[in-house]
């Protein structure tokens, strides 16, 4: 990624006599450097004439390797992070009980989570909920990815309105168009779009996070297995790379700016006609928690959900 | 007479096999007990996706952090750091801290109360939180604990393959460092999951850049890389290296789709296909990392739920998981049931 050349200005050990001994070794990136055996390379520079500079800039090389990484983090500072999160309230209710309880009262960030069920089993209802309750009981931002035109803004202005007690029309007025306005809706049609618009997500967040205003709570994708199904299959690795690539993506923002993401995947024929999630082997990796959301048969309108993963 | 001196024996075998045991006892707790792991050995976790594979990374390790002994009351632990090098980021430190919890609190009451029979069918519901003896005791006592255990406990997430390159070209720094600064040295390495990235690398390719002669990105480098830093690491800090592996290819009505389809695959990557059976729950397993992770594995160990499928109709929720354990290399042909609840993990016979 980044080649040799565009670090002699900052870094001027790593002259043009420095690139030409990597070069002679097949090394022109930092990332070439990753690949090789640097044992193997410090052993050569020492037969060189000039091996003390040489070795300067290997250990230049080395330094900036250490910041290609994330720190190390011992259990103390996780446990501190962990309970921060909790006391700071970044555990939103999904709007619902049973599930909030399911979740271990409602969503935590960082995680990704999946709601996987059959057409019409309540999952853009589920994420509709969660992006209402978010919006107005933690008054954060809620990113709402659409892919099927299945956003609606009746259905969250109707769940925002019916668990509002307040009496004064002109108060819950206000109230009401701050709720809506912490949802944003973007329309995307294709796995490239997504993994554009989460990449301008990622910035956003990075310039929020340093200006110290963090707003966006929650991300929903739905339904993210409608982008992914097409480009599975065909006999090449670049289908589940793109899937695992996402999939990554929404972990590293999950993590890093504490968003929860909220995805939805559809259900195909597995097994033996048994009923399973789609996206395959390789996805299961990806999400944190799996819901599996379920038409109760019995009863007219209700739905029941039950935890594949955790 | 000298002579005689000389050739004196230091002990029989018999004192040094009583003192080993003494002095060493058993590294691993089910289902990894079976074989004899020491420092230097790889030892890789395989199984589909969920089979408890990071819960016994957690369980090793909550073993390791505790202390033996600590204030007069026996943890039974090793005192040593452990590395978690974590690929999927799936990692939940509340998971390890509700372990770690449950071994303080059993350790505890056992002493206080000399009835350890008690405390161990308590422990198999996991309700030790009810017992007596964790009410009496002061909180700060425990917090303390649990912090000189959550010290030795190291942990790194990674996005991608040249981070985790770059985590581990750096690992011997980080490897001294701690060895001077927590006093304690790193005797497990995991990796969870090491197969994480295999779709991206397959796919990278690099930029052309000049010569020709130049490595390029692929999942073979990247692999043949990884290895070669671990063994090199190994060499001067002897560690247990515990990865894991998700199988991506579990299927077994897709099996033939995937021959099909990899059929072309490069000439590097042997595949090879290993059939675990016993009796009517067959399951296929397929190697998918190439040959040098392979060669590089010493011990391998294959875990499965004991149920056919999760599948949507059948699975509850509420009845207690069963998991299958099952050592492919070397071949045991035991396989071990096990079970997971709140307060770890429990051989169920």
């Amino acid at each position: 990624m980044a080649p040799l050349k565009s670090l002699e200005r900052d870094y001027p050990i790593i002259d043009s006599e420095f690139q030409h001994f990597c070069a002679f070794h097949g090394i022109f990136t930092v990332e070439d450097f990753l690949i090789h055996d640097l044992n193997a390379l410090v052993m050569f520079v020492w037969k060189q004439p000039n091996s003390e500079r040489l070795k300067q800039g290997i250990d230049q090389i080395c330094f900036l390797l250490e910041s290609m990484h994330r720190p190390w983090l011992n259990g103390v500072a996780l446990l501190k992070d962990a309970q921060q999160n909790k006391q700071n309230k970044h555990v939103f209710s999904i709007g619902n009980e049973g599930i909030d309880s399911f979740l271990h009262d409602g969503l935590r960030e960082g995680r990704v989570i999946e709601l996987v069920g059959p057409s019409s089993s309540g999952k853009t209802q589920v994420c509709l909920r969660a992006a209402a309750s978010v919006a107005k009981l933690c008054e954060g931002g809620v990113v709402f990815l659409d892919t099927g035109n299945s956003f609606s803004v009746h259905r969250i202005a109707c769940f925002v309105s019916q668990n509002s007690n307040s009496t004064s029309i002109e108060g819950s007025h206000e109230t009401f168009e701050k709720v809506m306005s912490n949802i944003s809706c973007c329309r995307v049609y294709d796995i490239f779009g997504l993994l554009d618009v989460l990449h301008q997500l990622e910035c956003k967040l990075k310039c929020e996070m340093q200006a110290g205003d963090h707003l966006v709570r929650l991300l929903i994708i739905d339904s993210l297995s409608s982008l992914i199904t097409p480009i599975l299959g065909g006999g090449g690795p670049n289908g589940h790379a793109l899937m695992i690539s996402a999939g990554f993506l929404l972990k590293k923002l999950a993590h890093e700016y504490s968003l929860c993401v909220l995805v939805t995947n559809h259900m195909v024929g597995g097994e033996g006609g048994l009923p399973k999630p789609a996206l395959g082997e390789s996805w299961k990796g990806v999400p944190h928690v799996r819901l599996l959301l379920s038409r109760d048969h019995r009863a007219s309108n209700g739905y029941s959900f039950s935890m594949l993963k955790y | 007479m000298a002579v005689r001196e000389w050739i004196k024996t230091d002990e029989t075998a018999e004192d040094l096999l009583s003192r080993v045991l003494r002095e060493r006892p058993p590294l691993l707790l089910p289902p990894l007990h079976r074989l004899p792991l020491r420092a230097g050995n790889v030892v890789e976790v395989v199984g589909p996706s969920p089979c408890a594979k990071t819960q016994i990374l957690i369980q090793v390790a909550v073993n390791s952090i505790l202390p033996k002994e600590w204030k007069g009351v026996y943890y039974g632990g090793l005192e040593h750091s452990v590395m978690f090098i974590d690929l999927d980021c799936r990692f939940d430190i509340l998971r390890l801290l509700q372990l770690l919890k449950h071994r303080i609190a059993n350790a505890y009451g056992s002493t206080c109360l000399g009835s350890s029979k008690e405390v161990k069918q308590d422990q198999r519901d996991g309700k030790v939180w009810r017992f007596g003896a964790k009410e009496e005791s002061d909180t700060g006592y425990e917090e303390d604990l649990i912090e000189i255990c959550l010290r030795r406990f190291l942990y790194i997430r990674c996005y991608d393959s040249y981070e985790f390159l770059a985590t581990l070209k750096t690992l011997h720094d980080k490897l001294q460092w701690s060895r001077e600064e927590l006093g304690t040295s790193v005797h497990f390495l995991m990796i969870d999951s090491i197969g994480a990235y295999y779709w991206v690398d397959r796919a990278s390719t690099s930029l052309p850049l000049g010569a020709k002669d130049r490595k390029t990105l692929s999942l073979q480098s990247v692999t043949e890389a990884v290895v070669n830093e671990i063994r090199n690491i190994l060499l001067v800090h002897p560690m247990l290296v515990l990865a894991t592996k998700a199988t991506i290819f579990g299927d077994k009505c897709a099996t033939n789709d995937i021959k099909r389809k990899f059929s072309k695959w490069s000439s590097q990557d042997t595949l090879d296909q290993s059939m675990v059976g016993s009796g009517s729950e067959n399951l296929s397993h397929r190697e998918y990392m190439p040959s040098v992770w392979q060669s590089f594995v010493t011990y391998r160990i294959f875990v499965r739920p004991s149920f056919k499928q999760l599948s949507a109709a059948n699975y509850d929720v509420t009845c207690e998981q069963v998991y299958l354990a099952e050592w492919l290399l070397p071949s045991l042909g035991i396989t071990d049931k096990f079970a997971v609840t709140d307060a770890g993990i429990f051989m169920v016979t």
